[in-house]
């Protein structure tokens, strides 16, 4: 009895072992196996995903493995295994943490004429450090019986004195309030951005906290009646199955700010070869992939993301926005200005 | 006291071989994590957040603590002793139905009760519908809150309470309890006087357990986002790019633990009690009728309700609700079982000879036990950054045996101490007489600590395996971060679900973990029960 747990630890781990490579060697595909493959690191983690990367599979005969984590866990990750490295492909969901990864020195620089000639230049690192892949619009959602559109038609608007005891946000914490403030220390200079955050800190109707979509909950339940959100969360719900989420979005609206001026934050899905990718071929043929309007419909399909490749289709729920002038703020800047955007986030109190 | 009893001894002897050995090996993960915090831990982050956040974490953390301690004494205590000590309609199911929680992560919970008690959640929206205000118009508890996430940490680890409290109860000095009785003591008086005197040591033993995997608390601070100093290190490593600072932020909050332990170590100074007697046989159970049964039976039927059935009732519900497509888990959940059974496995041998160092003072015991203590309370996040140290240390990459064998070797030096505690305090219950015999007879101690400490242990070993397997079920952080390419657990699944902000598609997962715990978890409460009508030395 006692000499048990050595025992039942080594079958496990071999059991373990076995199972890993089981899925290794079981597939069911279109074109046959060639004995290629492709080792992903993805910060992102959508089941269409999977779909994604099967089909890849299917069309290709390259096996595709993953590891999808957070991106800082990603990173370090990298770093640690160093040249041994397996990751070929790096996928994150904003520019500014390819910035992070480019910075270790853990992505290489790609010339592919496909993916320069598809992709808008303002859109991809100009080495070929990484391409954006879909993009999203950080927006204002608003309770149109309680404010007017014109309410909330600046960023600016938000740390406007008449909205206060209006706002709710997410904290700080978040990639996405991290890009936005890159581009507002950009625009408004370092003091402008700080002072912005503390007047906005000022208008809030409760402490940070939820995600985007419980900003949307708290404006329709009355709690407050604008809030900053990504515009996919929105179209999801209006989307959605359940009455009760599409009778969120019906008692809100979606402002695209900033139209008489820059435009709207505006960041992207990107990915990027890896430093030491030992599949440098089938990486670059996987982005490539991403790019055609298959690969575009199934990157963006369940993610309502926009499409960034001209001629994909749109996915469902999102012909309905409207058209919008976007920022062209550069996007590698707003990975370069996280750190100092935390901390104009912290000195104002924004959790 | 029994450090006290050990003569002056030299640094080292061969016995102290296994403990030496099982310390150094559960803190290679813990110093190549901790390690970097000190070298390169300072730099302008580090300023920033010390002078900007660092005493909000810190005060957050103590508080919530505080608070959380304060609920799970106030739900555990009481309810083990009712059920110990009192017959009632619905005694027998609430012994075990109490436990049930510990099969549940905190962050499953504070899923459940972020949407049950948010804005947009079922109570909100009666309210709402029935009055007609909008939210601005009333008050409502806030769950996403430093009360919120200590009563949602509360009622997820008060089992460790309930279930060392019980034994305590029961097998703390029953004799002593009815010599009380016998005297004419009311049973609450009992209770104050001598009950809750001997149970205290193995109260606080559960407590401090259930209070180290509260500050280690990841996911369910995040998801509430309190910012606790575990708040703090996932926010130094994610938005100041900073692993380093957010180990010594860990660093800080190892501190915090070790300082708490020692303070009540110290307090308890050389008060206990001591059985001289083995002898042990059931003590019967008072009978309640009418209107005095019911008020025991309502405050375990309450616990039950908001501690388990609730929140697991409403992911039943937002799963069967969601007609949204949740990936298949099936594999998710062989993955899991994988992991947990391993990770507990060399977790538990790990635990067996940290245990057994219980009579021992050596050097090489301290340390193994200082190592064991230090790995419960330090967030599964930063273990995992020494875990890629020692990664990068051998120049491996995170693939194969190389992963699953560095996952695993983090989730010991993660949980062996909550598989230590019921072995220490099976042999902590056998008198020390035993081990005096056994040395006076001539056994050397590597003889004692295998023919007499090992055998008393077992009979915590059962309890100690379950509690390690469940523990490394619920794991999030680490699994997230070093497990295996193309490895889906159900930890992962939930996070990810819930972090796409997916609450639906979360609740299935979650479901999973808590289902594939309770297994686990009823025979733990099973055993107990059992041990309760079986006599043993």
């Amino acid at each position: 009895m006692r000499f048990m747990p050595p025992l039942a630890a080594v079958a496990i781990i071999a059991l373990a072992a076995c199972g890993a490579s089981q899925d290794a060697s079981t597939q069911k595909t279109a074109v046959q196996p060639n004995g290629q493959k492709l080792n992903i690191y993805s910060a992102r983690h959508y089941d269409s995903d999977r779909l994604l990367y099967k089909t890849f599979e299917d069309e290709t005969g390259i096996k595709v493995n993953f590891r999808e984590s957070g991106a800082s866990q990603l990173l370090e990750t990298m770093k640690a295994e160093g040249e041994n490295s397996p990751a070929d492909v790096i996928i994150a969901s904003d520019a500014g943490t390819l910035y992070r990864f480019q910075d270790a020195s853990l992505t290489q620089p790609i010339e592919s004429d496909t993916l320069t000639s598809a992709i808008p230049p303002h859109f991809r690192e100009e080495n070929g450090n990484w391409f954006g892949l879909a993009k999203r619009a950080r927006v204002i959602v608003y309770d149109p019986a309680r404010l007017n559109p014109k309410d909330v038609d600046e960023y600016t608007d938000l740390a406007d004195g008449k909205l206060q005891g209006e706002l709710c946000m997410r904290s700080s914490t978040n990639i996405y309030n991290l890009s936005l403030m890159g581009e507002l220390i950009g625009r408004l200079g370092e003091d402008g951005a700080a002072a912005w955050t503390r007047s906005v800190v000022a208008n809030f109707a409760r402490p940070p906290q939820g995600g985007d979509t419980a900003q949307i909950e708290s404006i329709a339940a009355g709690e407050c009646s604008a809030a900053l959100v990504n515009h996919y969360y929105w179209v999801r719900l209006a989307q959605s199955n359940a009455p009760a989420q599409r009778a969120l979005t019906e008692k809100t609206r979606l402002s695209f700010p900033n139209q008489d001026t820059d435009g709207t934050h505006i960041n992207v899905t990107a990915a990027a070869v890896a430093a030491n990718a030992p599949n440098k071929t089938a990486a670059i043929q996987f982005i490539e992939f991403l790019t055609t309007p298959e690969g575009q419909a199934l990157l963006t399909t369940e993610t309502k993301e926009f499409p960034l490749v001209a001629g994909a289709t749109l996915p469902s729920g999102l012909s309905d926005l409207p058209d919008f002038k976007e920022s062209n703020y550069p996007l590698s800047q707003l990975g370069a200005a996280q750190a100092q955007a935390q901390a104009i986030y912290d000195r104002a109190g924004w959790n | 006291m029994l450090a006290r009893l050990a003569n002056q001894r030299p640094l080292f002897r061969r016995a102290d071989a296994p403990a030496l050995f099982a310390g150094a090996f559960l803190a290679v993960p813990i110093l190549a994590a901790i390690i970097p915090g000190i070298l390169f831990g300072g730099g302008e982050a580090w300023t920033h957040i010390a002078n900007t956040l660092l005493g909000t974490y810190a005060l957050t953390s103590i508080g919530t603590l505080f608070l959380t301690g304060l609920l799970i004494l106030l739900i555990a205590v009481p309810a083990a002793w009712l059920v110990t000590m009192y017959d009632f309609p619905g005694r027998g199911l609430f012994e075990w139905i109490l436990i049930l929680p510990l099969a549940a992560p905190g962050y499953v919970f504070a899923y459940a009760y972020a949407d049950i008690m948010g804005v947009a959640g079922p109570l909100q929206s009666l309210l709402r519908d029935v009055s007609g205000l909008t939210a601005r118009d009333y008050w409502f508890p806030d769950i996403r809150s430093l009360p919120g996430l200590a009563t949602v940490l509360a009622l997820t680890l008060y089992p460790y309470v309930y279930l060392t409290a019980r034994a305590g109860f029961i097998s703390g000095s029953i004799c002593t309890q009815e010599a009380a009785r016998s005297l004419g003591a009311s049973p609450t008086r009992t209770f104050w006087s001598v009950a809750l005197p001997t149970a205290r040591p193995a109260i606080i033993a559960g407590l401090a357990l259930a209070l180290m995997e509260a500050a280690a608390d990841y996911g369910a601070a995040e998801f509430l986002g309190v910012p606790t100093l575990t708040f703090g290190i996932v926010r130094a490593w994610g938005s100041f790019g900073d692993p380093a600072v957010a180990a010594r932020l860990a660093l800080v909050l190892l501190t915090l633990i070790l300082t708490l332990t020692w303070i009540e170590r110290f307090s308890r100074g050389h008060r206990g009690s001591q059985q001289s007697s083995s002898k042990w046989r059931p003590l019967a159970r008072i009978r309640l009728t009418g209107l005095s049964a019911l008020t025991p039976a309502l405050f375990c039927a309450a616990i039950a309700l908001i501690g388990f059935v609730l929140p697991v009732g409403r992911l039943i519900w937002l799963s069967m609700e969601a007609s949204e497509h949740v990936a298949p888990v099936m594999g998710a959940f062989r993955n899991t079982l994988i992991l947990a059974s391993g990770g507990a496995a060399l977790a538990f041998i790990l635990a067996v000879i940290v245990a057994l160092t219980i009579r021992n003072a050596s050097l090489s015991s301290r340390f193994a036990r200082l190592a064991t203590a230090s790995g419960y309370a330090i967030p599964g996040a930063v273990l995992a950054l020494g875990g890629l140290f020692i990664l990068k240390t051998l120049g491996l990459s995170l693939t194969g045996f190389a992963a699953l064998f560095i996952l695993i070797w983090v989730y010991a030096a993660r949980f062996a101490s909550a598989g230590t505690e019921p072995l220490q305090a099976a042999l902590a219950r056998a008198p020390v007489s035993i081990d005096h015999a056994a040395r006076s007879l001539g056994a050397g101690p590597l003889k004692r600590a295998i023919k007499v400490d090992l055998p008393i242990a077992m009979s915590g070993a059962a309890a100690g395996a379950l509690i390690l397997f469940v523990e490394v079920l619920k794991e999030l952080p680490a699994t997230l971060m070093l497990r295996p390419m193309n490895w889906d657990t159900l930890s992962v699944k939930a996070y990810a679900y819930a972090s796409d902000e997916r609450l639906a598609a979360a609740a299935l997962p979650s479901l999973l973990i808590t289902l594939a715990g309770l297994g686990p978890v009823l025979l733990l409460s099973w055993r107990l029960s059992r041990a309760r009508v079986s006599d043993r030395a």
